[in-house]
This record gives structure tokens, sequence and C-alpha cells, in this order.
């Protein structure tokens, strides 16, 4: 009787169903279709032949090695080390456009801060790798010269050096990513109710008790929620991490998908695909797991309302 | 019973064309002439051999792409051979190994199809590739490379004595350009030993040599410390000299020369040279085009890059750049003793492809016939790739080039329109057989470097593929590059390095368990 009025619903609103199918194919072949890719994970690769099924073999030798840990902390630690400080930041950003009067001056900050999140990440490596250059060519090393911080013998490799690489790669990300994250908390922004604002002026608050009691509770739920959504994004890091590292900072700068990267282009054979398709699961399982660890939050903070 | 006349025909044909192909023309006459004292044997098996009526081919962009006249290139190549179809698979250039591995896991095999070193290797111990070994042993390709030298760069190519892709040329390597005005101003002449390399490069480094009254030129500079790819030390040969840091045979077993003393001293070389700031710093993390443009720039002196065409490149880049263009090709130091020539990719005939006798005489072989098959391989269709008409290219520009009735020049780009053909698949100064009436197109610039790496040369060695290879090399290699990049940079001694290296698991001994399954 249920399934029933469920095909007479069906039925009804097929138009709707018609409009979805496109979606659920497009969905089964390039989402689910691919999954099935996993299996190799409990295989040896072996090219032409027939993969020889391992069972957790894979997964043994994957936690078995150092190099496989280091990159899964150095994911965990960059990933939310940058979600941090960017978030942090553009909320900063955020408040303080909104406290600026001059609405074309606004709009300039606002257009020039959004700028650096449209140039690739290629661009901006090959940018920053020629700023940042251990050379006289190198725009910092010169400032720092002249201004006699250092002299010529003492230039910083501050992309080749492990103790510099992490803090430039977070700059970088700040640089590239606070503009555009700004939007969203700007949007909350607008619609904060300005009679709020003047009501605090008739009470006597000055500019920071406003922002204290007004903008910055109007913005917590944001906040929260944009930060819960990235946080469930952690593991998803390869472009930027790969083009600003080099041999010399692979200790801190690897992350898992580098390390998958390497484990398949640096073994001068044809790769075991079944290693680094555990890798790529053990990644995913983590990634889930965080989603759903998120959605699980989100619903307590967001009055039920989960991010799945 | 079609097959059976066509072979007949063709015993008939070849009898006196001899092994260059279905086709016939003066050329091939002549070499029918040469060939008809080789050995009784030889043509007894090669009368067998019958060519085929249709193939597939899957190929990289180094054969014409089909903006670039690929049609026209086929047709040429089918009226040639003799082969009636030539089926073509040209995935996109940066996406080959891609499909290519696509390809091997669908089944549906392609007949031939170009494989770079690693994958060879690795296919060919998959049982993908056809053993080419007897035929090029009993062909008279092998006769036409020994007497040209590039039966040597096809030997390289062989796994366990076993042959399973043909080279089209030879693999090509690095030289050292340096440039001449700086050596000028300096006084000091082309090194001829480490301890003199060094000295120019203080030179270069201290001396002003560009004359800018600045402290702003380094001594030498590459992309990266270690290259991606073997050879590997192909861009600091001077350094390196003799250590290799991957495997390599010695005393005919297999050692990885990363566990060796000579590498230890490469490393300490290294590392001294960039403390003292010889080195250009920015080596560590810049691409090859980064080095490229740094030099045409002026901002280092002693640039070790590709042979042949590279030279003409780099004069051009020089004279744009309003830089003194001369430059010096520096033969190998007596250290270094020969410069690596890197293996080439090669044909390869897959092991599913029906005739593959066939294929490998009237389609790989004919590719370096010495005459007319082996010119279109080299440049392509006439009237499409080159000409010999009288002609002005360009004329609507500021660099009009005109040609008098007779001499031989590229063709306009087909799909970059302003630029010329300068080859088609084979470099001709890369051949490893001798084109019979090459028109000589490169320039002397070129042709000087091109013939000062050939004449101070080793091949660079073939490593079999093995499980713990594809298991273990990733890691260990990445592990190596870390270490070579903190030794140089100073942050390690060498012996710190080493002691890492032997205390890390995915050091030392992934190295042994692969050296030990290489020497199984």
């Amino acid at each position: 009787m249920k399934n029933k009025k469920l095909f007479l619903k069906m039925y009804k609103y097929k138009g709707f169903y018609l409009m979805f199918l496109p979606v659920l194919v497009f969905a089964i072949i390039f989402f689910y279709a691919p999954m099935f890719g996993i299996r190799f994970a409990f295989t040896n690769y072996n090219g032409i032949k027939t993969p020889d099924f391992v069972g957790l073999d894979n997964f043994v030798r994957m936690f078995g090695v150092p190099s496989f840990w280091k990159a899964f902390f150095n994911t965990i630690q960059i990933s939310v080390i940058k979600l941090v400080l960017t978030t942090t930041i553009a909320v900063v950003v955020s408040i303080l456009l909104n406290e600026i009067i001059n609405i074309h001056f606004k709009k300039a900050v606002q257009t020039i801060i959004y700028l650096p999140h449209f140039m690739s990440w290629v661009v901006t490596a090959s940018l920053f790798t020629l700023i940042l250059a251990p050379t006289s060519h190198g725009l910092v090393n010169t400032m720092l010269i002249n201004m006699g911080f250092i002299n010529e013998n003492e230039m910083i490799y501050f992309l080749g050096k492990e103790s510099t690489w992490r803090p430039v790669y977070y700059l970088i990300n700040i640089w590239k990513e606070t503009g555009w994250q700004t939007v969203i908390f700007m949007a909350t922004l607008a619609g904060i109710n300005t009679e709020l604002y003047e009501a605090a002026s008739i009470d006597g608050a000055g500019r920071w008790q406003k922002m204290r009691y007004i903008t910055f509770p109007a913005l917590a739920n944001t906040i929260l929620t944009v930060f819960i959504l990235n946080l469930a994004k952690v593991m998803n890091l390869f472009e930027s991490a790969f083009v600003l590292q080099n041999d010399a900072v692979l200790n801190t700068a690897n992350v898992l998908e580098t390390y998958i990267y390497y484990q398949t282009f640096n073994s001068g054979s044809i790769p075991n695909y079944g290693y680094t398709t555990a890798v790529g699961l053990f990644k995913s399982l983590v990634g889930c797991v965080l989603v759903l660890v998120c959605n699980q939050w989100s619903k307590k903070v967001r009055d039920g309302r989960g991010i799945v | 019973m079609k097959k059976r006349l066509m072979s007949l025909l063709m015993v008939a044909a070849m009898t006196s064309t001899m092994f260059v192909g279905c086709g016939s023309d003066a050329s091939k006459e002549t070499s029918a002439t040469d060939a008809a004292s080789s050995d009784a044997a030889t043509e007894a098996a090669a009368d067998e051999v019958v060519c085929p009526d249709e193939i597939t081919i899957m190929v990289d962009a180094t054969v014409f792409t089909e903006p670039n006249g690929r049609d026209q290139f086929i047709a040429k190549l089918e009226e040639l051979t003799g082969i009636a179809k030539i089926n073509v698979v040209q995935p996109d250039h940066d996406a080959y190994y891609d499909v290519v591995g696509q390809t091997i896991a669908s089944g549906d095999w392609p007949d031939v199809m170009i494989l770079g070193p690693t994958y060879l290797s690795g296919y060919a111990s998959q049982g993908v590739l056809w053993d080419m070994t007897d035929a090029w042993n009993n062909s008279e390709l092998k006769v036409r490379q020994t007497a040209f030298g590039g039966n040597v760069d096809v030997e390289g190519l062989m796994i366990n004595g076993q042959l399973y892709g043909m080279p089209a040329t030879r693999g090509n390597g690095c030289v050292t350009y340096l440039r001449q005005s700086w050596l000028d101003a300096v006084g000091m002449d082309v090194p001829t030993t480490y301890d003199e390399y060094i000295e120019v490069l203080r030179a270069f480094k201290n001396n002003d040599p560009d004359g800018d009254g600045q402290n702003n030129t380094y001594g030498a500079s590459a992309a990266g410390f270690i290259g991606g790819e073997a050879p590997y030390i192909n861009y600091w040969p001077e350094f390196y000299q003799d250590a290799f840091p991957s495997f390599m045979t010695e005393n005919g077993a297999w050692v990885d020369g990363f566990n060796s003393d000579a590498m230890k001293a490469a490393l300490q070389r290294m590392a001294d040279a960039y403390a003292e700031g010889l080195i250009d710093p920015a080596s560590l993390d810049q691409g090859t085009k980064d080095a490229r443009t740094k030099y045409f720039a002026g901002e280092f002196g002693a640039f070790t890059y590709w042979a042949g065409n590279w030279a003409e490149n780099i004069y051009q880049n020089l004279s744009q750049n309003d830089q003194d263009p001369e430059i010096a090709t520096m033969a190998p130091i007596a250290e270094v003793g020969t410069y690596i020539n890197r293996l080439s990719p090669a044909w390869c005939i897959t092991s599913t492809c029906e005739n593959p006798e066939g294929v490998f005489k009237y389609f790989i072989e004919t590719m370096q016939d010495g005459a007319d098959t082996q010119f279109l391989w080299t440049y392509g269709v006439e009237g499409v790739h080159w000409s010999t008409a009288a002609e002005t290219l360009y004329a609507d520009t500021d660099s009009p080039k005109e040609y008098a009735q007779g001499e031989f020049h590229g063709c306009d780009n087909l799909e970059n329109p302003g630029t010329q053909y300068t080859k088609a698949h084979i470099d001709p100064k890369l051949a490893l057989v001798e084109l019979a009436n090459d028109p000589g197109a490169l320039s002397e610039t070129a042709k000087a470097s091109a013939d000062l790496f050939t004449a101070n040369c080793r091949n660079a060695e073939m490593v079999p593929s093995t499980q713990e290879m594809t298991d273990y090399n990733g890691a260990l290699t990445t592990l190596k590059n870390t270490l070579i990049a903190k030794v140089v940079m100073g942050e390690m001694t060498v012996d710190e390095a080493y002691a890492e290296y032997e205390s890390n698991p995915e050091g030392l001994a992934y190295s042994q368990a692969i050296v030990d399954s290489l020497n199984k």
C-alpha cells in the first residue's frame, strides 16, 4: 500500500524525476562506477596479469612504514592549522571591511583580496618562488639585505628549509584564500539588522562593544558552519602542497596525496597501484569519518541541520 | 590464398629490393646490391616474412599529429612500406602512458607502440611485448646500424640479452655549455679537469664576468640537484663524475650506486660548491624552463643541457636577450670521462600481433632504411613538411625567409604558423643509420654540439623491472632525493645522511631487497 502510494507520487511528479535522471546517471558513471577500483587495494597489481589477492597486506605494509605516518600527520597538521588560520583571518578581514564607510574603497579592497583566489596554484607557486628566492633576484631577501637584517651570505631559503616552509605555506594560503572566504562572512554581516547597531549606539555602546555584542554573535553560526564544512575536507590536500614542496622539505611538507604521487611516479617502474590504492582508500575512510563526525557536530550546533 | 600470393610476390620483389620495404625505387635498388652480399641464412629467413596488410600503431606526439599533416604522412608511409593500411592511435601526448596503460589493461592491444625505457622494461617483464632479438640479429637493419655505430644504442635497450623495442634514434644527452664571453672576461680557458672547472665557477661567481659591477652571478645552475628520471645525474656530470644514485651493474652484478663511496664523494663535492655559493641555490626547486630562462638572462655561466638542437636554441635565445650568444661546448672533464647517453624510447611490437616478423621487417626495419622511408621519418612529406621550391616564407613579417629553387627548407608549421618544421620523428643528428642524401638541415652550432656529445658519451643502463622495484623504489628514491638535497644544502653532513639512510626502514633495506631481486 505504501509502495503503491510512492509509485503514484513518482508518477505524479514524473517530470521532476525525468529532470533528475541525468544527474543520477552522471553520479553513477563518475562517482560510483570508479569505486570498483577499490578492490585493487586488496591486490598486488600485476599490470596485464590478473591482480593477486593479498588481503590486507598492502595495509599492513602501509602502517609499517614511517613515511606513511609522517605524511598522514603532516596532512592533519597542515590542513587543520591552515583551516583555523584562514578562517580566523577571513573573519577579521570581513569585520574590518564591514567597518569601512566609503563604499567605493570597500569594493576596491574586496576585489583586490578576492583576485588571488582565481590564480592557479601553479602560477601562485611560481610567483612566490621568485619573490622568496634565496638569490639577489629574490624580492624578500633583497629587502632584508637592504634593511640590514641579513647580509648577502645569509640569504634565507624560505621554501627550502623545513623550519620556514610551513609558515610560508600558511602565509601563501592566507594571501590566496582569505578574500574568497570573506564572501560568506560579508553576506552574513550584510544581513545584520542595522537597527541593532542604532539601538546600541543610543544605549551608548562604542564600536568595540557593538562588534563584541552584535557582530560576533551574528557571525558565530556562520563561522562554525564554514569551519565544519571545511573540516570534513581536511584530507584533500594536494595541489597547494605539491607545487610548493621540494626534496629538501618533504619531512614537513609531504602529505598523503603527494605521498601517493611519489610512491607512484618515483618507482622507476610500472607502479604497484594496489599499494597506492590502499593508501587512497585509507585517506578516504578517514575523510568519511570526519564528514560523519562533522555532520553530528553540525546537527548539534545548528538546530538539527547536518552537512550531509 | 590471397596472402600466399602476396607473399610470393613479395619474395620475388625482395630478391631485387632487399629489406627496404615492399615498394621499390632507385635508392632501394642500391641497397639491394649491397644487401645481396649478406649471408644466405638471413635471406632465407627474410624471404619467409610476409608484409602485413593492416597494422595499428599507438604513438605519442613525437610522430606528426593530425593537425600537423599526419594523414599525409601515413599515406606516404603506406606507399613506401607497402603496408596497405596503417591505423594510428595517438592519444594526447601528456596522457600517453595513461592511455597505454588503459589499452593494455583492456586487452585490445595495438600491433606496435612507442614505449619509454621504464615502460618497456615493465611491459616486457609482463609478457606484453614480442621478443625481437632474433629478428634484429638476422636483419639488414643491424648491419646498417653497426656500420654507423647505432647498434650500441640498440644493445643498450636489451634486457638480459633480449630486445623488446627498437629505438629510432640515439637517446641523446647533456653537454656543458660555457659562456665564451664570460670565459674571456675572467681570462680562463675551457676547463679539462674538475679543479679547473671549479676555478671557472669561482671566477664566474666572484669576478663579475658580466661586467655590471655587481656580485649577482652564479657559476652553475640546473633543475634540481638530482634528475627526476634516468639517468638522474645528467645535469651535474662534473660533480657526480663516476657516481650514480640508482641501480647499475658492477662486475656483472647489480648494485645500488647510492651505497658507494663514489656517491658520498660526489655529494661532498656538491655540498662544498653550494656552500661556496658556486651553485645557484634555487636549483633545488626550479624547473628546466626556469634554469634556461636564467641562463638566457645571464644569471649564471655554466649550463649542462641537451646536445644538438638545443645548442642552436641557446644561441638564438641568448641573441634575443641581447647576450653574447657565443657558447663553448665543453668536452667532458677528465674525471667525468664521458657524458651519458640516455636510453631512447623504442618501437615495440606487442605479443598479440599476428605477424610480428612482418611488422618488424616492413614497418620497423624500413624506418631506418637509410633511404626514402627513413627520409620520410626524418623530415616528413614533401610539400607538407619540407620543400625545395623557390619561395619566400613570412614575407609580410620583419623577418622574411627566402629560399632558392632546390634549397631544402622546412615548411610553415600547419598547427603553429610562423614557425617552420625542422624534423619529423627522427632527429637527423641522432639517427642510428646513416641517411643517404641527408640535406643537412642542422645548424653548425647544433651539429658541433651533437658531434661533441656523440664522440664523448656512453649509454645509460637499462634496469629490468622486478616486483621489489615496483614495491619499494618509489619510497627509496624519495628518501634518496631528500637526503641528497639536505646534504647539498648543508643541513646534513654526508655521514649523517648515510646514517639515516641505513637506519630508515625505507632506505638501505629497500635498496638491498631491490638489488637482490635484480640479481636473482
